[in-house]
């Protein structure tokens, strides 16, 4: 990163605060219990919602524990707090790897010595990237208009990521399943680029000089990391799972967890990590779906609502032919078509398509990280009422543990919610073009063309922005 | 370092099969202290109200619990009993005690209209 980089002019991009600097905070990282014993509450939560998809839950979507909690209280915290927030903080807690976790290493607190168990299986070259991860999340939304309103759907959608994490951990070493198939790993990964918590080596002369690299490999006081990346240098948070295991194993507590301007990452494109067509894709998917979602579930088209939950066969064959072909290739071919307005527009004839596409594609990271704040807005604020109702009834046997069972549905600020989407939707699309800018400079030889490049990349993005200001306004 | 493992897999235990237990203990013991009854509410297009027929207890305390799993609002009557749930939204659970003194049978139906065939919606309640 250049000397002095600033955002929107003041926002130093070096700057970082140092949380764990506080003495309790690097304590409680390098407690054996952390993330532990969260892990094992977030289990028992979806214990619950298993349960209440399973034999509590043939009441409808808003009246389930399964569904509110996962599509509406989690889907929310996750785009509304924690990858904008703690970038992929919720992978330290998540409890879907801990049964192949628990096989690999044979404990659950504490760190056997010797290798993990399992086959081990090395995880083939040519998939180590996204392309699962985009496809499998794609899938999954084919069913979106089932979880919501099916606890059943809920109940098999997650089973299967527990059952499918465990199986790949029987097979590949240690969080291969977080890293390349988790339907969720892949946007937290995309998006937690532009999140505000990173963890990072301090200082890379104590790395280099330490030999064992036990970040890496692990020692009698933590795993090697999990996410089988090199703690000791990398730079992107795409990748990291957050589980602390190396301030656990650093000897020299070299490990730091900051608070950083948000959007550092995007900026990053090194040998090891590579900016990537992947990574470009899911970008492309995501603000699709997220545009889909909205016609969806928060627009006023009913028809398109009878396809997605399959009123007729036929309706919803179109619907996943269309959700398909929409996000795999015709989002990328109208943003495509931009990016080959930036080269022509640039002048500069020695930068290839291929690295203007892949470059200016991060720019739809900060964008369309916004479009699903905006989202979940829409989603929380009118049904986050049914919270209070499922929290005292979890299964639907007409229990009241906390005596809120019968709160009425109450919608918040719904009146607002049209600008609060478009207020969010702006300030993300003032992200985007900050990093756009920088991103030229990094793509085209001069200024120049990196600033005639660029025009047509700002001509994109203001397109998706008033287009998706006009669903959420008018 | 064996002490926190072992307190590690007791919570992992409670955590899963505890939470399973400990669920199902509580809502058996809930459905022991009253004779409970489960009536399912859907529009007669998909399924109507199940079951059909509903067999309570005379003159024993009788808990009914009506599950609306259907998309629209449903509502609950039995007229000769004086029982009356006006209104069930879609997806609620609606709990309602009463005793039903003398034997028969009697017909409930939805009052609520919830459907072309709404005057199709209907069961019957023994009371025996």
């Amino acid at each position: 990163m250049a000397e002095k980089e600033k955002l929107f002019g003041f926002i130093d991009l070096n700057w970082r605060l140092e949380i764990t600097k506080i003495g309790l905070v690097r304590k409680l990282f390098k407690s054996r219990w952390f993330p532990l014993a969260l892990l094992i509450f977030n289990l028992f939560i979806f214990v619950i919602i298993l349960m209440s998809g399973f034999i509590g839950g043939y009441s409808s979507g808003n009246y389930n524990f399964g569904i509110m909690i996962v599509w509406i209280l989690w889907w929310v915290l996750l785009m509304l707090m924690l990858v904008p927030g703690f970038s992929r903080a919720w992978c330290l807690m998540c409890p879907f790897p801990v049964f192949g976790d628990w096989f690999h290493r044979r404990r659950l607190y504490s760190v056997a010595p010797g290798k993990h168990r399992g086959l081990n299986l090395k995880w083939p070259k040519a998939l180590k990237n996204m392309w699962l991860l985009n496809f499998g999340f794609l899938i999954t939304t084919f069913f979106s208009g089932f979880f919501n309103v099916k606890p059943m759907a809920t109940f098999v959608v997650l089973g299967s990521i527990i059952g499918l994490a465990f199986v790949i951990g029987l097979l590949f070493p240690k969080r291969t399943f977080c890293l390349y198939l988790c339907p969720v790993s892949g946007f937290i990964g995309l998006y937690s680029q532009f999140g505000m918590a990173e963890v990072r080596r301090k200082d890379p002369e104590i790395c280099r000089n330490h030999r064992p690299k036990t970040c890496f490999v692990g020692n009698e006081k933590g795993h090697g990391c999990p996410w089988l990346l090199a703690p000791y240098d990398f730079n992107k948070n795409t990748y990291c799972g957050m589980c602390m295991e190396c301030f656990k194993t650093c000897p020299h507590d070299n490990m730091a967890f900051n608070i950083r301007p948000p959007g550092v990452d995007l900026l990053v494109d090194s040998r090891r990590e590579p900016k990537g067509l992947d990574e470009a894709w899911k970008a492309f998917i995501m603000l699709g779906i997220a545009m889909m979602f909205f016609l969806t579930f928060q627009g006023p088209w009913g028809f398109i609502k009878d396809m997605v939950r399959a009123t007729t066969t036929g309706g919803y064959l179109k619907f996943v032919s269309f959700h398909a072909v929409f996000n795999l290739l015709l989002v990328p071919a109208f943003y495509g078509l931009f990016a080959f307005f930036s080269k022509l527009l640039s002048g500069d004839k020695e930068v290839p398509f291929k690295k203007v596409f892949i470059n200016f594609a991060y720019t739809l990271i900060p964008l369309g990280l916004g479009v699903w704040i905006a989202f979940s807005i829409g989603i929380i604020l009118p049904n986050g009422s049914y919270i209070l109702h499922i929290l005292s009834d979890p299964f639907a046997w007409g229990w009241n543990i906390f005596g809120t069972a019968n709160f009425p549905w109450t919608p918040v600020l719904t009146g607002a919610l049209g600008y609060l989407q478009g207020i969010t939707m702006v300030v993300f699309y003032l992200f985007s073009i900050a990093y756009g800018l920088k991103l030229a400079r990094r793509t085209f030889a001069d200024e120049t063309k990196a600033r005639r490049g660029w025009i047509p990349v700002l001509a994109f993005l203001t397109v998706i922005t008033v287009g998706f200001l006009w669903l959420f306004l008018f | 370092m064996k002490r926190n493992e072992i307190i590690a897999v007791i919570a992992f235990i409670a955590a899963t099969l505890g939470t399973i237990a400990g669920v199902l203990a509580i809502e058996g013991f809930r459905r022991n202290r009253l004779f409970t009854a489960e009536l399912v509410a859907r529009a007669p297009e998909y399924g109507n109200f199940y079951p059909q027929t509903l067999s309570v207890p005379a003159g024993e305390e009788v808990r009914l619990m009506i599950r609306n799993i259907d998309t629209v609002t449903h509502g609950f009557v039995v007229p000769d009993l004086g029982i009356a749930v006006p209104q069930i939204k879609a997806g609620e659970v609606k709990v309602i005690t009463f005793t039903a003194d003398r034997p028969g049978t009697y017909p409930f139906m939805c009052t609520v209209w919830c459907s072309a065939r709404h005057l199709e919606m209907g069961g019957r309640l023994v009371v025996k």
